[in-house]
């Protein structure tokens, strides 16, 4: 039940994330024909939004298809027992500085509602909402990385690795 | 003084222990931009680390990325890798090393529509390595030239490092771009002429020389190709001639890009959807990075560690060449362990403000850095062509590595060719007026 809930939700954050990667786009489509046409459309506040929350709802998807960088080198060298020790450690220590962040990142977007910050530009957008993305994006991380941990104390080996795997073959 | 000794140990034991032991590279500088600030700076490190990642986030300049990665994403999955194949072999078959030069121009012309090497050197290899050894080609060449020239991805326009690289050292991507044209073409040249060389001094390692072909056979072959060279056209030359941001030229190369799978036939739903999900990937891995790396800028700002650092290169009196070639040894040795952005993220929070100091152009950098980058794509253990090669012929990762050093060679010598002559990377951007 909560492994079915989990998945949804790490997926359609990533379904989530392509869908603003593609608005992106029609932003900027919008901007070119708008100015070819004599209107002044101003996409670019809005499409640098679109491209934060495009990072940020990707973050644990992409964590858990395993295509973060990072040095394989000792991990590819250890079995079993102490590749499972090792694994633990990186998401560990990954989710301790991700949470870290994650918690000053919904100060962040709690101070923007409180002080009523809004965005330069001529939307006006208040900075509350895209920086909730932020905010979202990097705790669903944190709890994609203590999902793996969990599953490597289990005796498993973690998801991220496969992705690795197939890709260095 | 010694604070700072202490606090850039403390930074660089951190980043070194979580970099070796598999932390992924954007969580490991995010670790040590929070020791270094909540250990040896007063400031309230947690939201000074929330507000930097945030304006690293949203920066307007970086939108072209996640674009640029789609069109590659987009374009590699259509048939264009075969039509490259048949449509550039017949003009080099009568050249020395003959069809060698398909892997080489065609990966010249990838790279004009794709913003990374492995991209590059995937989708050219996945045709051109069967057909080359079906006729027999060397096979250490068959993968040198592959490998190499893959990397020429980075360098022509659009590159993804290149604007990792705008966006972190604020230079502009669009300037950056154009000034990558002048040095890829150069190291086309450079590597077409190793290939002739060599195949020249092995005259005998070479198979039988293709029928000859009449110029109109040529042009029919190579008809298919036409779409992509003006789609290159557009999205360069829009860039070029002031008219798109590096943004909405990436959008014109998107709807291109579409518009040409579509025509092949090669677009469906599933295909449009898995470009989409893995440009999404791929571009929030980078942007996690560079996220990161904002944090680790501040960090290393508040603990003033560059200001420091250039003081130090400053008293050293070192000229500027020495300098050059001490910051390229760094690199090329993080290039054996990391990939292109982590090392360019790396290396601006620290090496910038010594440049600065030093009067070195940053514009001109960028192009020296990228060159560097694509160095580090090919030398081992952790060299991303090397991968892609790998997983295309099943070679060990040595065997690929050793076929490739000639070309590492070249991309040395192109390093010393833009030093020696910086207009080779000024001359064109100058032409641009504005930025």
């Amino acid at each position: 039940m909560i492994r079915r809930v989990l998945d949804t939700l790490y997926l359609g954050s990533g379904y989530l994330a392509a869908l603003f990667l593609a608005l992106i786009a029609v932003a900027i489509i919008l901007q070119v024909v708008g100015r070819s046409l004599g209107y002044v459309v101003d996409s670019t506040e809005i499409a640098g939004f679109f491209m934060a929350a495009s990072s940020f709802f990707a973050l644990a998807h992409t964590f858990k298809s395993g295509s973060h960088v990072r040095v394989t080198i000792l991990a590819h060298a250890l079995t079993g027992g102490t590749r499972r020790l090792l694994e633990t450690w990186c998401c560990l220590a990954a989710a301790a500085a991700t949470g870290y962040l994650a918690w000053h990142a919904i100060g962040l977007a709690w101070q923007s509602w409180d002080f009523e910050d809004i965005s330069p530009g001529l939307l006006a957008i208040p900075f509350w909402i895209p920086q909730s993305a932020m905010a979202a994006g990097l705790v669903l991380l944190v709890v994609a990385l203590l999902d793996e941990a969990v599953a490597v104390l289990r005796g498993r080996m973690p998801s991220y690795a496969s992705g690795e795997d197939t890709a260095l073959d | 003084m010694d604070q700072i000794v202490l606090a850039s140990t403390v930074m660089l034991a951190v980043v070194l222990l979580f970099l070796a032991s598999g932390v992924w590279v954007a969580i490991s500088l995010l670790a040590a931009s929070i020791a270094a600030l909540v250990l040896f700076t007063p400031v309230p490190a947690g939201s000074l680390l929330a507000s930097s990642m945030w304006d690293a986030s949203w920066n307007w300049a970086l939108t072209a990325l996640p674009l640029f990665v789609w069109m590659g994403e987009i374009l590699s999955r259509t048939r264009l890798s075969s039509d490259m194949f048949s449509g550039v072999a017949p003009w080099v078959s009568r050249l020395p090393g003959r069809l060698l030069h398909v892997n080489v121009l065609s990966c010249g012309i990838m790279a004009a529509v794709a913003g990374s090497s492995a991209v590059t050197a995937a989708t050219i290899g996945r045709m051109s390595l069967p057909e080359l050894s079906r006729r027999g080609y060397n096979e250490n060449m068959m993968i040198g030239t592959l490998a190499g020239s893959g990397t020429l991805g980075l360098l022509i326009p659009p590159s993804i490092v290149m604007i990792v690289y705008g966006v972190t050292a604020q230079q502009s991507v669009a300037r950056l771009f154009i000034a990558g044209i002048l040095p890829g073409l150069v190291l086309v040249l450079l590597f077409m002429g190793y290939v002739a060389l060599w195949s020249m001094a092995n005259a005998e390692r070479m198979p039988a020389a293709e029928p000859r072909v009449k110029l109109r056979t040529k042009l029919w072959e190579s008809r298919r190709l036409i779409p992509v060279l003006l789609l290159i056209i557009a999205v360069i030359g829009s860039i070029y001639g002031g008219i798109a941001t590096p943004t909405e030229a990436a959008t014109i190369g998107v709807v291109g890009s579409l518009a040409l799978a579509a025509a092949y036939g090669g677009l469906s739903m599933a295909t449009f959807m898995e470009s989409l999900l893995a440009a999404t990937r791929m571009s929030c891995m980078i942007a996690f990075i560079i996220g990161c790396a904002a944090c680790l800028t501040i960090a290393v700002g508040f603990v003033d560690i560059p200001r420091a650092l250039a003081g130090w290169v400053d008293s050293l009196g070192l000229s500027r060449y020495a300098l050059l070639a001490v910051l390229a040894f760094f690199i090329l040795v993080m290039g054996c362990f990391l990939e292109g952005i982590s090392i360019i993220v790396l290396s601006a929070s620290v090496m910038l403000p010594m440049l600065e100091a030093a009067d070195v152009d940053l514009l001109w950098f960028g192009v020296f850095v990228v060159i560097l980058i694509e160095a580090a794509q090919i030398t081992p253990p952790v060299g991303f062509n090397l991968f892609v090669l790998q997983s295309l012929t099943g070679r060990s990762i040595w065997r690929i590595t050793v076929a490739t050093v000639p070309f590492f060679l070249i991309l040395m010598l192109l390093l010393v060719v833009i030093t020696m002559a910086p207009a080779v990377v000024t001359w064109l951007p100058g032409l641009m007026g504005r930025g």
